[in-house]
């Protein structure tokens, strides 16, 4: 086998435009911090993604592709510096699918040397937040919807927008004209009737029809957020699910996410799906429904606990940023082609080896590692 | 008597011809799901291969000519998903 060790630095972006006082991390173990104190802050996490790609049959000489999914960049989150080295054979970095997701996308010849790949990029965060006020005077204008973000309207495999995805989401908003006060009573809804079902592999298969059929609202983030995104969708507001991980500790709660007290976790299995929708004039809102379930579960608390409201009155237009999104495809195509497709989402890695998919739902069969330093400074 | 029904059973097996079954699965929703009915299938007594595609959700299953099809729905079944035969033909 021809082998190769490449070693590639990118800057991506500056921190222009990023300027601005960092507000000292205090450790919220107990209570949680306030929305206007951690919206001020920027965080930045090194994160180290580790593979070492199994045959699963574990015999002779074998193929490797691997699809792995890499940070968008915006405002609110920025890949300041990207490194990746390994004993592929080819490599490129692409977007050449219909979502323009990002990914870096590795190959292996048949051999059976072992397959590794490491990456390791710096990332700075800031505190999401769209304030209630600009939202309700935007959707009060009543503006058409932007012809590019007309797709997010239209149906998936897993995110149909008739039967009775159809039939709740016009219950729910019936007689009711304003945009955003129809994504309120969807998102009240959802969040009162989902509950996190610790039993669900991963971050579940998001098949809100299915959960709209069966009428069994447990599930994990992907389930929540699809069936938040597909009612959304049915009611006329534009909304998408944003895959991501986890990256550290949240201010709210440990629930959210953890980390030592150096600021350093695992996060291989941290995977989280959240959402947006669209109101035109004020663009893309954040949304989080799944981790009011999460919430609940973790501390136990009912859904009309204060601290629970507190969150959903936050996660309804803001995202706590220890976290940060890879991208919004819905059963799509990567490039290159794998040879099973269209794939459901792509927020853990993807491989396939000898054309089997790797089962990414367990990183130690995969086998990858993914882990995050917390190295604001404060 | 014992030995001769050994002998033919291994007869039969070493001189059954092997047949090719395409498979309609329904239910597969993501990459992961052909894994399981590729394995499902493949711990099927009598299965040699099995190649399962997302794409066309079809499972294209070598067996053995003794083996009873109704299995291989079975095997699809039990990795919880419905199947359908769409043909049978020898393998060549």
């Amino acid at each position: 086998m021809q082998r190769r060790d490449f070693l590639k630095t990118l800057s991506i972006a500056a921190a222009a435009g990023l300027a601005g006082g960092t507000a000292p991390l205090l450790a919220a173990e107990s209570a949680y911090e306030s929305e206007e104190k951690i919206s001020r802050e920027k965080r930045r996490f090194r994160v180290r993604y580790s593979f070492d790609l199994k045959n699963p049959e574990d015999k002779g000489p074998y193929p490797a592709r691997l699809w792995n999914p890499m940070p968008y960049q915006a405002h609110w989150q920025n890949v300041r510096i990207l490194n990746f080295k390994g004993n592929y054979d080819h490599w490129n970095l692409n977007d050449d699918n219909a979502y323009d997701v990002s990914i870096l996308y590795a190959d292996w010849k048949k051999s059976a040397q072992p397959k590794t790949l490491q990456i390791e990029m710096e990332i700075e965060t800031r505190y999401r937040r769209v304030p209630l006020e600009a939202i309700e005077a935007a959707s009060k204008r009543n503006l058409p919807i932007p012809a590019e973000v007309r797709r997010f309207l239209k149906p998936t495999a897993h995110i149909p927008t008739d039967g009775k995805v159809k039939a709740k989401a016009d219950e729910l908003t019936r007689g009711v004209s304003d945009h955003f006060e129809k994504v309120k009573r969807i998102y009240d809804w959802v969040t009162e009737v989902t509950f996190r079902d610790p039993k669900v592999i991963g971050c579940g298969v998001g098949d809100a029809g299915k959960m709209m059929n069966s009428g069994y609202f447990g599930g994990k983030c992907t389930d929540i957020s699809s069936l938040f995104v597909a009612l959304l969708r049915a009611a006329g507001i534009p909304a998408r699910e944003v895959f991501g991980i986890r990256l550290g500790r949240s201010h709210y709660s440990k629930a959210l996410g953890k980390a030592d007290k150096k600021g350093f976790a695992d996060i291989s299995t941290w995977q989280h799906c959240r959402a947006e929708y669209y109101i035109p004039g004020i663009g893309w809102v954040p949304s989080d429904p799944a981790d009011i379930t999460k919430l609940e579960l973790v501390e136990n608390r009912k859904y009309d606990d204060p601290r629970v409201r507190e969150l959903k009155q936050r996660y309804l237009h803001s995202w706590e940023m220890n976290w940060v999104g890879f991208n919004w495809g819905r059963d799509f195509i990567l490039s290159p082609q794998p040879a099973q497709y269209p794939i459901n989402m792509l927020g853990y890695p993807y491989a396939e080896v000898e054309e089997e998919p790797l089962n990414y739902y367990f990183p130690k069969e995969f086998a990858y590692r993914i882990t995050s330093q917390e190295i604001t400074k404060r | 008597m014992r030995y001769f029904w050994i002998f033919c059973w291994t007869i039969g097996v070493l001189f059954a011809g092997e047949k090719i079954a395409v498979i309609e699965v329904s239910g597969m929703t993501c990459p992961l799901c052909t894994v399981a009915v590729k394995h499902s299938l493949k711990k099927t007594p009598g299965v040699l291969k099995a190649k399962v595609k997302l794409n066309t959700k079809k499972a294209t299953v070598r067996f053995r000519d003794d083996l009873n099809t109704s299995s291989l729905l079975e095997a699809v079944k039990k990795a919880g998903y419905e199947g359908k035969i769409l043909s049978i033909t020898p393998a060549d």
